[in-house]
């Protein structure tokens, strides 16, 4: 494997290297563009920023990535190295140091024939059934390692087809992928404002041995009623379809998986011992049915949403648990909060049992005065409540000298399932927030944000999880190229997960500072921030990832050539 | 027309990649039937052991399941499988009304040391990173697989421990034994030595809310070498005996078992290990304190 890494290399850094005498003339286009990050730890064993090897010893952590893109004579190519130094991006708790070329491909169009290998990110439809990408907040990277070959016949009708691996950090998963999908374009008549794009796409995954060796042995652990016969290959298939009539727009994916080996972490078993446990490999088939109706006009923007989840995980291998070896993406149904109260409890998409709505209305009542209601509920298929948010917001404008938004979001959360927190009750937030931007001339600005998250309490008065939270930001950019932010978080009624004294046990207020600075130049951008982050747990279907507090300094850098 | 021969012409491309006109051959799957699992047998005939450390701690949820989950390996492989339970990380901190606090520093410093699991219920096997594996923690789906390869090993050396225990002073005096049985060319070797105790009842944080007489087993009570191992310098050649001896004295809290009702809620865990960029181990072996 190291062997083919170095004559990739090679052969990519002559085709990148080479040309660049010859760019003038030839007409080549190089881009690229760096991300580093670089955190030092501050142990705060009071809020559990500890034990961890960078808080214990390392003290030092870094992920960065630089990417190069090439395109001539027909052909584009990219290179991206990853750099891993004691970073805790791939494990929250561990120190992950690695190094090497995370991405390559070529890409050529021979007339409407195209094909790419290499390192590659594509998706089916909305990605139910396949879908290749990267997000680096969570280290998901989980690229196609292989072959695409793409038709296009004519303008409005293109075919595809891929073969390859699951990329698995500088290493690849066994399990072979497969997929092709059909993809055309209808649009109406001249004058009419009606599009049609219907689509089509499967996708089929076949078991390698050692997976499969290692599949039956478990399966050989359990009783008779348990255990089954696992199947080598699933497929995966989708129906979808966008039509665009006027100010509507109308998605609507239907998609079914065949039987697979998976692993449900809700279902229970009873082991050879006696003993009743949560967790086990099940075959099932799957399916997920998935639609969205949008108006816009008039200033009236409408959004209805709608999702039905039935046992449809699909991963290179059913061993892989949280973000690994995930080869297609559940959208999800509720709103994507920005503010930091607001945004504190998300929840996880349920990969084996999720009814799910959303609607979503903005109006601008004027030039200078709109409203926007969201509304979401997720049960699971047995109906019982999941999630629930409202979320409101009215913004007031004066073109380009101030800015206010504000409103209340009312959230009901299942710590049960969402944190796997057993006989846990539903977490009741309301939590009412306003932002305020003021701009001066030459590129000044002012901004302040405070939001207050009100949480319930038990019987006994102590309040859910963290408690109430008192949250304030103040945002100065003195200058065009310069921002500085303050914020703190407060913990103004601890709840029964707050830090506790050691001696007494009593339930601590405590603060989470954070403090900016962001410079941008042209296309480079450098940050420097003190932070002091709360802990959190994120459970997908009981299997729990902690993202542990951070106490520290953390640089950024971010440039695009 | 011609969008359906296209539409056409796409479906039977995808018929023919995706044809699943053969039926696949199945695996054959042989659910556990009860026969009992290997018995225990002298260091003359003893085979490859397989070490499963698993990470636990009470205030986690899914452990229990962890725990059930090697029950039942132990049921099925017997002394061919040794059990750890080291109760580290977030959820190992005692709840107010915890009679006993799991934790000790070898569990903590091992918790690093393994990896760092990425989730609850994890355990490391013979602290083997496994070919397709980016970490030595593995998810509870993976362990029987793992024991099944590692026991499908020959043993490269063979242990033997010799425990003896005195009941007034509660000294514990452990003799090892170190058979290698092919030449260990490796630059560190080392000797691990953990005392483990089974049966203790304390509080649990279960799917079902609380246990308060929550069984506790292979709970990692301390190491009579350093968490790291003790290196072993003696050359590791078929036909040299290595023989190593540790004392420990143990606290009064620890239940050491009633001689006179053979009951052993005490054990010796010995594993011979790598100390290189491998961690590898090569043999475990488990004993009870009071034969």
């Amino acid at each position: 494997m190291k062997f083919l890494h170095i004559c990739i290399t090679c052969w990519l850094a002559f085709w990148l290297v080479a040309p660049l005498s010859a760019q003038e003339g030839s007409g080549g286009r190089l881009s690229g563009n760096l991300e580093a990050n670089g955190n030092f730890f501050l142990r705060d064993t009071l809020i559990g920023a500890a034990k961890t090897p960078q808080y214990d010893r390392q003290i030092f952590g870094s992920e960065s990535w630089l990417n190069l893109n090439y395109s001539n004579w027909g052909f584009d190519f990219a290179l991206r190295f990853d750099v891993f130094n004691n970073s805790n991006l791939l494990n929250p708790q561990g120190s992950y140091t690695a190094l090497g070329i995370g991405r390559w491909y070529v890409h050529k169009t021979v007339d409407n024939f195209d094909f790419s290998v290499g390192y590659l990110y594509d998706q089916i439809g909305s990605g139910i059934i396949f879908r290749s990408y990267e997000q680096r907040a969570l280290l998901i990277d989980n690229a196609l390692v292989g072959l695409r070959v793409g038709y296009n016949f004519g303008d409005n009708l293109r075919v595809k087809a891929f073969s390859g691996l699951q990329k698995q950090q500088f290493d690849l998963y066994k399990s072979v992928i497969a997929g092709a999908s059909i993809d055309y374009f209808l649009v109406g008549k001249e004058g009419s404002q009606f599009t049609l794009a219907p689509g089509a796409g499967i996708v089929r995954r076949t078991l390698d041995d050692a997976t499969m060796n290692n599949l039956v042995a478990t399966i050989n652990t359990y009783l008779a009623d348990d255990a089954f016969v696992p199947t080598y290959t699933a497929y995966a298939m989708s129906l979808y379809n966008t039509l665009t009539w006027g100010p509507f727009t109308w998605y609507a994916e239907g998609a079914y998986k065949t039987r697979d080996n998976m692993s449900n972490p809700l279902v229970d078993r009873v082991t050879i011992t006696g003993d009743t446990i949560v967790g086990k490999l099940v075959q099932s088939p799957g399916s997920v049915f998935y639609s969205s109706l949008s108006f816009a006009k008039s200033g009236l923007g409408i959004t209805l949403e709608g999702k039905r989840t039935k046992n449809f995980s699909f991963r290179t291998r059913p061993q892989e648990e949280l973000n690994r070896g995930l080869m297609n993406f559940l959208p999800p149904m509720t709103r994507v909060n920005t503010y930091r109260l607001t945004a504190r409890y998300m929840p996880a998409t349920q990969e084996f049992g999720e009814l799910a709505f959303q609607v979503d209305a903005r109006y601008a009542i004027n030039k200078h005065t709109s409203v926007n209601v969201n509304f979401s509920n997720i049960t699971d298929l047995d109906g019982n409540q999941l999630y629930r948010e409202i979320y409101t917001e009215l913004l007031l404008k004066k073109t380009r000298k101030w800015q206010f938004t504000g409103g209340v979001q009312f959230q009901n959360y299942n710590q049960e399932v969402y944190f796997f927190k057993p006989h846990e009750p539903i977490l009741e937030n309301i939590t009412p927030y306003f932002d305020f931007l003021y701009r001066f001339p030459k590129r000044r600005a002012v901004r302040l944000e405070a939001q207050y998250m009100l949480t319930g309490q038990d019987a006994k008065g102590i309040g859910y999880d963290y408690g109430d939270w008192l949250f304030g930001l103040l945002e100065i950019s003195p200058a065009a190229k310069w921002t500085i932010t303050l914020s703190d978080m407060y913990n103004i009624g601890p709840g029964k997960n707050s830090p506790s004294d050691a001696n007494t046990g009593e339930k601590l207020s405590v603060h989470f500072p954070r403090f900016d600075v962001f410079y941008t130049h042209g296309a480079n951008r450098f940050s420097l921030s003190y932070v002091k982050q709360v802990e959190g747990v994120v459970c997908t279907g009981g299997v729990c990832r902690i993202e542990p507090a951070f106490s520290g300094v953390k640089f950024s850098v971010n440039s695009s050539f | 027309m011609k969008i359906i021969n296209y539409l056409l012409f796409g479906l039977l491309a995808g018929l023919a990649l995706f044809s699943n006109a053969c039926e696949e051959i199945p695996p054959v799957i042989n659910p556990f039937t009860g026969e009992p699992p290997d018995t225990v047998v002298d260091v003359e005939n003893q085979q490859r052991q397989v070490l499963i450390e698993e990470f636990t701690g009470v205030r986690c949820v899914q452990c229990p399941a962890g725990s059930a989950e090697i029950a039942t390996l132990l049921a099925i492989h017997g002394e061919r499988l040794v059990a750890v339970s080291i109760h580290a990380g977030d959820f190992v901190y005692p709840f107010p009304t915890s009679q006993y606090n799991f934790q000790t520093q070898e569990g903590d410093d091992l918790y690093n040391f393994l990896d760092s699991p990425n989730s609850f219920p994890s355990a490391v096997i013979d602290r083997k990173l496994f070919e397709g594996e980016n970490d030595l923690p593995l998810g509870r789906n993976q362990w029987a697989g793992f024991i099944e390869q590692e026991k499908a090993i020959d043993p490269l050396i063979k242990i033997a421990v010799q425990p003896t225990f005195n009941e007034t002073t509660r000294k514990l005096d452990v003799e090892l034994k170190l058979y290698p049985q092919e030449i260990i060319s490796e630059p560190d070797v080392r000797l691990s030595v953990m005392l483990t105790e089974s049966n203790i009842v304390d509080i649990q944080d279960t799917p079902d809310g609380k246990v308060t007489d929550y069984k506790h087993k292979h709970v990692l009570r301390h190491m009579l070498t350093s968490y790291l191992g003790d290196a072993i310098s003696e050359s590791l050649a078929p036909g040299n005996v290595i023989t190593k001896n540790y004392s420990f004295t143990l606290p009064e809290s620890w239940n050491a078992g009633e001689p006179s009702l053979q009951e052993n809620e005490m054990h010796v865990v010995a594993f011979v290990h790598l100390g290189t960029t491998s961690k590898e181990v090569l043999q475990a072996i488990e004993v009870p304190m009071i034969k």
